[in-house]
């Protein structure tokens, strides 16, 4: 357990981590409490995976927000990855397809904001654009079939442990590992929190940056092959909402959207609140429409705790 | 004599020349995205379509973008001083949502007119103390407040489409002088008075600074956090502006105005030459590219591109767009 917790140790600028544990703690308990369905086997399965997909798709976007950049092409990316796999072509082909594809969008959405000076949100909303085209342009409408090993690998479970969970730890290890073991990492906070004094200290931060961006590309098209896993189709749209709650989830989490400060720990948190918030609505039997309203509250009254030096995005 | 000063003439007219024609390239070069898409789709235009170079036809053109228009207008005020609104989108919902509900009709008609230049004050006030004096993200506490007017909208209607708007609101967008119907000339009047505004008034030079520099601004004594509520305030009464001549252009309520909203509007702000910080578009720039977008969309609509070409072209456009003019300007 110790070698865990010093795994996921965030030994420097963390943001707001212990606001959002102590968040999600709280609304664990009053879920148990309140709710005794909440730890059901079959809830707390579904919540699983549910919650997946958007903590994957956070884990990557946090690596841009740590560079003070933001990646509202993720969604796009997720929806392309799922409409890719119902291809019909053999399933490596389609698996390599989906990391080229994911690659070529992460490089030119890192090469358009370090190198051609090209402001992140506008980068990737044009690429948004085009990945929502090319998804709708390969799958117009959600259907088509995925590859059984891939329905197989997100339904079933290895012992007690669901498979999703399973999903979920490789994914925060792996982000975990690169944010606290390789220099990458190091480069990513120093590289947000002032790439100016980054660059003087030898620091590569265009490159830094790009990987980023590759990142968090290869993370939503991860995210993506669980979703269609788990739909056991394909879905043009299925994506589009996670750009925008890839960007709340790692906010919710204490990551600061200026850059430099920020956690794995903190983006599972966030995520995993958003998800509880969504399941105990489903629960409480609170209208689908009123669950905005609650959400944004939420993120609201968060986001406001979190009070930055900077003004602005 | 003579012919000395002939050749001190000619002397200092060459250089004199050369300076203009320099400055005239430099500031062609200079000019938003928007302006080259422009000229480039009109060029095109004769080749593609007889329609598309019809008058009448840009006088449609111009109706149904003046809703985006002032849309645009307000993103720029925010951009210029390096923050975004994504609540565009709920005060639309909002506002289609009260004026073709029927809440409103037992009240005067002025109140239909007034209120949804109401809810994007009270929506530009809240975005603004939450982003200038809260200091919280402008992304995340503008699209909080967009989840949360969207959110009500859906619960109060159930999910399901409300009646229609009220047939006198629709003269604001069907009727015209001399062609040119009321809600252009509202688009226009507005613009002008902003750039009056950013010409004239120590806000201007305000946003300016701020834009350049928070920083630097804040030290020279600019009230930072007070011109960016301002801006703020601002942006959310011109999208209540904008929500208004949107619910004139609309026969039947609806409540899913379109998440491309606020992604069309910050296309347009772009390709106008106004970023984060970056003003080189003026009020202008912003306004050619709401009418290059129009036309672009009608043009893709004759070639028969559907949905997703268009999505492709939109994001094409936009990255080159920003690339060519990040080259020359520095960061957009």
């Amino acid at each position: 357990m110790n070698t865990v917790a010093n795994f996921l140790k965030t030994p420097y600028r963390a943001g707001a981590i212990g606001l959002s544990i102590g968040t999600l703690l709280v609304l664990v308990v009053a879920s148990v409490i309140l709710l005794p369905e909440f730890l059901a086997p079959e809830n707390l399965s579904n919540l699983l995976a549910q919650s997946t997909v958007l903590v994957i798709s956070a884990l990557g976007q946090t690596f841009v927000i740590l560079t003070g950049g933001l990646d509202v092409s993720v969604g796009s990316i997720i929806s392309v990855t799922t409409t890719i796999m119902t291809l019909d072509m053999p399933e490596v082909v389609r698996v390599m397809l989906c990391i080229a594809v994911a690659i070529a969008f992460g490089l030119s959405n890192g090469y358009g904001v370090a190198r051609l000076n090209v402001h992140p949100i506008i980068m990737t909303l044009a690429t948004m654009g085009i990945g929502q085209g090319l998804a709708l342009i390969i799958l117009p409408i959600p259907g088509g079939k995925v590859p059984e090993w891939l329905s197989a690998s997100v339904a079933g479970s290895v012992g007690p442990v669901p498979n999703s969970l399973l999903w979920l730890i490789a994914a925060t290890f792996v982000a975990a590992w690169l944010l606290y073991r390789r220099p990458f990492g190091l480069y990513l906070f120093a590289s947000g929190g002032n790439d100016f004094n980054a660059r003087m200290n030898g620091v590569p931060v265009e490159r830094t940056v790009i990987k980023a961006y590759i990142l968090s590309a290869l993370f939503a098209c991860a995210a993506g092959m669980f979703l269609a896993g788990r739909l056991a189709s394909g879905d043009p749209k299925g994506g589009a909402t996670f750009g925008i709650e890839s960007v709340t989830a790692a906010a919710l989490g204490g990551v600061h959207l200026a850059g430099g400060i920020g956690s794995i720990l903190g983006t599972v948190a966030g995520a995993a609140i958003l998800g509880i918030v969504n399941n105990v609505m489903n629960l409480a039997n609170v209208s689908a429409f009123l669950q905005s309203v609650v959400k944004g509250l939420l993120l609201l009254a968060l986001v406001v705790s979190q009070r930055r030096k900077t003004i602005g995005l | 004599m003579d012919l000395s000063m002939t050749t001190t003439d000619a002397k200092i007219e060459t250089p004199s020349r050369t300076l203009t024609a320099r400055r005239i390239l430099s500031w062609v070069l200079g000019l938003p995205p928007a302006y080259y898409v422009l000229a480039i789709l009109i060029a095109v235009a004769p080749a593609v379509s007889a329609t598309l170079i019809n008058p009448n036809y840009w006088f449609v053109i111009l109706k149904q973008s003046a809703p985006l228009g002032i849309a645009v207008l307000a993103q720029s005020l925010v951009m210029r001083v390096r923050s975004i609104d994504l609540s565009v989108s709920g005060v639309f919902a909002f506002s289609i949502y009260l004026a073709s509900s029927g809440l409103l009709n037992s009240y005067p008609p002025f109140v239909t007119v007034l209120m949804p230049i109401v809810i994007g004050l009270a929506v530009g006030l809240i975005n603004g103390a939450l982003v200038a004096y809260v200091r919280a993200s402008a992304v995340i506490a503008t699209l909080s407040v967009s989840a949360i007017l969207i959110g009500i909208v859906q619960f109060m209607s159930s999910g399901r489409a409300p009646g229609s708007t009220p047939s006198w609101l629709r003269v604001l967008t069907s009727g015209n002088i001399y062609g040119l119907s009321y809600s252009v000339i509202v688009w226009i009047g507005i613009s002008v008075l902003v750039a009056l505004a950013f010409r004239f008034l120590i806000l201007g030079r305000y946003f300016r600074a701020v834009g350049d520099n928070p920083r630097a601004a804040e030290i020279t004594g600019i009230p930072l956090a007070r011109t960016i509520f301002v801006s703020h305030t601002l942006a959310g009464t011109l999208t209540g502006i904008a929500a208004l001549v949107q619910v004139s252009a609309l026969a039947v309520g609806t409540i899913k105005p379109g998440f491309d909203t606020f992604m069309n509007a910050l296309a347009a702000t772009i390709l106008g030459g106004v970023t984060f910080g970056v003003d080189r578009g003026g009020v202008a720039g912003p306004f050619v590219a709401v009418v290059a977008f129009s036309f672009l969309f009608a043009m893709l609509t004759v070639f028969g591109i559907q949905e997703p070409g268009k999505l492709i072209v939109q994001g094409g456009i936009i990255a080159l767009a920003a690339i060519i003019y990040g080259a020359r300007v520095g960061r957009v």
